[in-house]
């Protein structure tokens, strides 16, 4: 049987990661990674449709607080992805295979480290449960 | 003179309500009554299936299917309805998105036949046993349809024109898709025969509603005594009417209780459930993250709300059923 | 034998809700019949993590037909659960709603489902056994009233909790809303054309049955007897009761056999399992399970209109209070076991909901602004019981320190009833089929007997939709079905 090998769909947000990189070279060796111009352009359907797609986990990375380009929109994803953490449970999927992570990384070289932790930590868990 | 329209009203996993609603068309239902010929309508009428399954493939000009699709009797029918009719409205939350019953995909069926046969406080069952599909009885032979693990929408199991939602839907809007079926008067398919705006939109209250709202902790219905003209959501209590499509006539909102949700989302939005899970959050105001997370836990039962009448359809709870039961 | 010649018929294979299965034996006579429900929804396990207070919403989507019912025996169990009692406002605001509901349910089933046996005859066209052959046979203008009727008295649901199918509002110690003086005389009015309209639907049915010796000879044959005790509400003056009282059960002979509030239900209802029905087979637990059996040492007790009257001492107004001694009168006195008799008892509970509700009309408290009492203290259990249409409902909830649902059992009306329906449909198979001979009007007689009972499926299995069970098998010895009556 093939080992399980978590699924992680990382969104970060090009003002705070991996600016300082070049997006495509940086792209091609992180797998399932979406830079968007902001956390706060994260929607729930689309962390939603990560999980329906086949993600096992879902990581997002911001700004720390206060250092926003947008004003408060790393503060607005920090507060949707407590309240989604919420709604997973009833779909038999643990709150944490959503994880919100607010830094400053301008070289990116942490987004991949970020991942391997998370899917360290979803290997524990299992795939997903669906209902 | 030609021949009469024929319309065909069934409930698949329904609770009558949308029949019932029907039925409270009063007068126009006559003028309806004379104006078509009503081929098909269990609750009121005696019918056969032998004659549907007689006519002409598309014969039937409309059929009503409410309810959700939860075994195979239902499955089968939908199927056959589908055959024999021109235009197909899936009627109220349960058709349109599952409704209530939906919430039934939230716990297994195992975990409902534990209870309901054995662990219920005023279950007598001596031997454990579950109704079964097939039990000898003295040398008889009895069956009971097996259901499906899952709630289905309608549009799970066949292609559907038109929605109309609603738990149930008020009998202008049933009157009116009837009228505008039979005259052809229809927007493209696909389209909800419901207007087009948010439910906050037509709000009695959202006059008083502040321009910018805050809402810093949340409060349970019973709780308090809710302000008659009050936003709801200004003063904590949960109401989904920001992501609901309106067209109710604000109902419950009238009699002081905040909206549920059944008339489903906005057009242009697949599912209200992340939108109004979006718009919540926005609209909490607390600072540091241990706040966050103290305000969220404040909300008991998220998901009831937010999926009281659409688990089925919704993008982590939906399903698409095994199609072609009818052959 | 003639009726091998009689071919399976497609509709078998859709089986509808519910069905009815008859054995005949080699000489084409019953040998045993079954009434089967073949649905389940689980109201019971999805509403656990919820809210207590959603009860109120939630639970009327059991059932389109009486959500009302639903409604108020939630509202009751918060009321417990909060022990809370609602204002004298609140009070006779729900009963008002109640009684309303009261009125445009019975009606629409003596009307569209028990009317057209009456008035086309059981053996008449199935064509014509609908409302529209009602209407037609009685005149456009006795439509347009019993529309009418039906209307208002919905308005009246509509008015206080915010929709017919599907009530919103009840809270644990009152409404929602309260009632203004000018809604009073709207209300009164109503309540006022109701009993006018009950006394006229009363003449209707003394018409069609009473004068009629056919009807009459089919509400008294012994095929539609069925030796039971019986289950209700009762007031404080052993009066029929429709929102609130004590749990009273008299057995076959009309001896009072018990008493209780209505928390105390799970000592005294056991529901029996079986392996050929969803539906579990309420039955006295102080008797214990003895089967599908009538006569005195029975378990098993009907509920709903009959079972009403049989077990209260009287109505509880003084027009129902005549109607309900003339009715015992006829039918020799109590308690009355004619399953067509539940026909004439639900006339006269229409008539006392509408009597009482112009009582209520011209309450002064009735337009209280207090309608709600605040002083909530969670007690972490709550019981609230009705008298529905269709009989006695008890919603049973458990929550954890925050009022979230961690246990809900319900015991619905129909329920009550599963056990005694299979009989009585046994019972006039058994009358009605002989030698094989089974035809249509023969058939209808035998629905008769389920239909008196007006059993709401959904509720029944927290489930499907208030339909009548559409399919009637008649199989042979080697268990073929040799005929199908199907309404679907």
């Amino acid at each position: 049987m093939e080992a399980y090998n978590p699924k992680v769909v990382c969104f970060s947000c090009n003002f705070g990661w991996g600016y300082l990189n070049n997006e495509e070279t940086l792209g091609a060796t992180i797998l399932n990674w979406i830079p968007v111009a902001c956390s706060g352009k994260i929607d729930t359907h689309h962390i939603l449709k990560a999980f329906k797609a086949g993600a096992d986990g879902v990581l997002i990375l911001g700004c720390p607080e206060g250092h926003c380009h947008f004003q408060d929109g790393n503060y607005q994803t920090r507060k949707k992805v407590c309240l989604i953490q919420k709604v997973l449970g009833a779909f038999g999927i643990e709150p944490e295979r959503l994880d919100m992570e607010m830094a400053i990384d301008p070289e990116g070289k942490k987004i991949p480290q970020l991942i391997a932790r998370m899917k360290n930590d979803l290997a524990k868990l299992g795939p997903v449960k669906r209902i | 003179m030609a021949e009469k329209p024929k319309i065909a009203i069934y409930g698949l996993g329904a609770c009558a309500g949308c029949d019932q609603a029907i039925i409270d068309l009063n007068e126009v239902m006559l003028q309806v009554a004379d104006a078509v010929d009503i081929v098909l309508w269990p609750l009121a009428m005696d019918f056969k299936y032998s004659r549907i399954q007689a006519m002409q493939d598309g014969e039937i000009a409309l059929s009503i299917l409410s309810g959700s699709v939860r075994n195979a009797d239902h499955q089968k029918m939908a199927e056959l309805l589908r055959k024999k009719s021109k235009i197909v409205l899936a009627m109220g939350a349960c058709a349109c998105f599952g409704g209530v019953s939906g919430l039934a995909n939230f716990c297994g069926k195992e975990d409902i036949f534990n209870w309901v046969y054995r662990n219920a406080p005023t279950v007598i069952n001596p031997t454990g046993c579950f109704p079964q599909p097939e039990t000898d009885l003295n040398g008889y032979k009895l069956t009971l349809p097996e259901f499906f693990e899952h709630v289905f929408t309608l549009d799970q199991v066949i292609d559907v024109d038109y929605y109309l939602p609603g738990c149930p839907p008020p009998p202008e809007l049933i009157g009116n898709a009837i009228v505008a079926t039979l005259a052809g008067d229809l927007p493209p398919k696909g389209s909800a025969l419901a207007p087009r705006k948010a439910l906050c939109d037509t709000c009695p209250r959202n006059l008083r509603k502040p321009n910018r709202m805050e809402i810093r902790s949340f409060r349970r219905i019973h709780e308090v005594e809710a302000d008659p003209d009050e936003c709801f959501l200004a003063a904590g209590i949960i109401c989904l009417g920001p992501a609901t499509r309106s067209g109710c006539g604000e109902t419950c909102i009238r009699i002081n209780v905040p909206c549920r949700g059944c008339f489903g989302p906005v057009p242009g939005v697949m599912e209200s459930a992340p939108k109004f899970l979006s718009t919540l959050s926005s609209l909490l105001v607390v600072e540091r993250d241990d706040e966050i997370k103290e305000a969220i836990d404040s909300i008991d039962d998220p998901v009831g709300y937010l999926y009281r009448f659409s688990q089925p359809s919704s993008i982590l709870g939906q399903k698409i059923a095994k199609k072609g039961l009818e052959n | 034998m003639t009726a091998k010649t009689i071919t399976i018929d497609p509709v078998t294979r859709l089986e509808g809700h519910g069905k009815i299965e008859i054995f005949l034996n080699d000489h084409g006579d019953v040998e045993d019949a079954f009434w089967q429900v073949s649905e389940l929804r689980g109201f019971e396990r999805f509403c656990l993590g919820r809210p207590a207070e959603e009860m109120t919403r939630i639970a009327p989507n059991i059932c389109g037909i009486c959500p009302s019912a639903h409604h108020m025996a939630a509202s009751k169990a918060l009321d417990d659960l909060y022990d809370v009692e609602p204002t004298p406002t609140a009070i006779l605001i729900r009963q008002l709603e109640f009684n309303a509901f009261y009125i445009e349910d019975h009606y629409i089933h003596f009307f569209f489902l028990a009317a057209p046996d009456f008035v086309a005859g059981p053996d008449a066209d199935p064509a014509e056994r609908n409302i529209l052959g009602v209407i037609h046979k009685l005149g456009k203008d006795i439509g347009a009233r019993i529309i009418d009727v039906r209307r208002k008295n919905r308005e009246i649901i509509k008015l206080v909790f915010s929709k017919a199918p599907h009530p919103e509002g009840g809270l644990p110690g009152g409404v929602s809303r309260g009632i203004t003086s000018e809604e009073r005389k709207w209300i009164k009015e109503i309540a006022d054309d109701s009993v006018a309209f009950a006394q006229f639907a009363m003449d209707m049915f003394k018409d069609l049955v009473l004068h009629n010796p056919k009807n009459l000879d089919l509400m008294l044959n012994d095929a539609y007897r069925l030796k039971t005790c019986y289950m209700s509400l009762v007031d404080e003056n052993d009066k029929v009761s429709f929102y609130d009282g004590m749990v009273k059960v008299i057995d076959p002979d009309g001896a009072e056999i018990l008493r209780f509030a209505p928390r105390d239900y799970i000592e005294h209802i056991g529901e029996w399992v079986e392996l050929w029905t969803y539906i579990k087979m309420c039955h006295l637990k102080k008797i214990g399970w003895k089967g599908l059996v009538e006569g005195q040492g029975t378990s098993l007790y009907r509920v709903a209109p009959l079972a009403r009257l049989n077990v209260a001492s009287g109505m509880a107004t003084p027009l129902a209070q005549k109607e309900y001694e003339q009715m015992f009168e006829t039918l020799g006195g109590k308690p009355a076991h004619h399953t067509l008799a539940m026909h004439w008892a639900r006339l006269i509970c229409a008539l006392q909901a509408a009597e009482h509700n112009q009582m209520i009309a011209s309450d002064p408290l009735l337009t209280s602004k207090d309608i709600r009492n605040m002083n909530l203290h969670l007690k972490h259990i709550g019981v609230g019981c009705v008298e529905a249409p269709r009989g006695t409902l008890f919603h049973h909830y458990e929550t954890d320190d925050r009022g979230l649902l961690t246990k809900v059992n319900l015991i619905v009306a129909t329920q009550n009833n599963a056990a005694p329906i299979s009989l009585s449909i046994k019972k006039a198979a058994k009358e009605f089929i002989r030698q094989g001979d089974i035809r249509e009007g023969l058939l209808n007689r035998i629905e008769m007997a389920l239909r008196a009972y007006d059993p709401c499926l959904s509720c029944a299995t927290h489930a499907l939709p208030g339909q009548m069970p559409m399919m009637v098998n008649i199989r042979n010895t080697d268990g073929q079905v040799i005929h199908t009556l199907g309404r679907t």
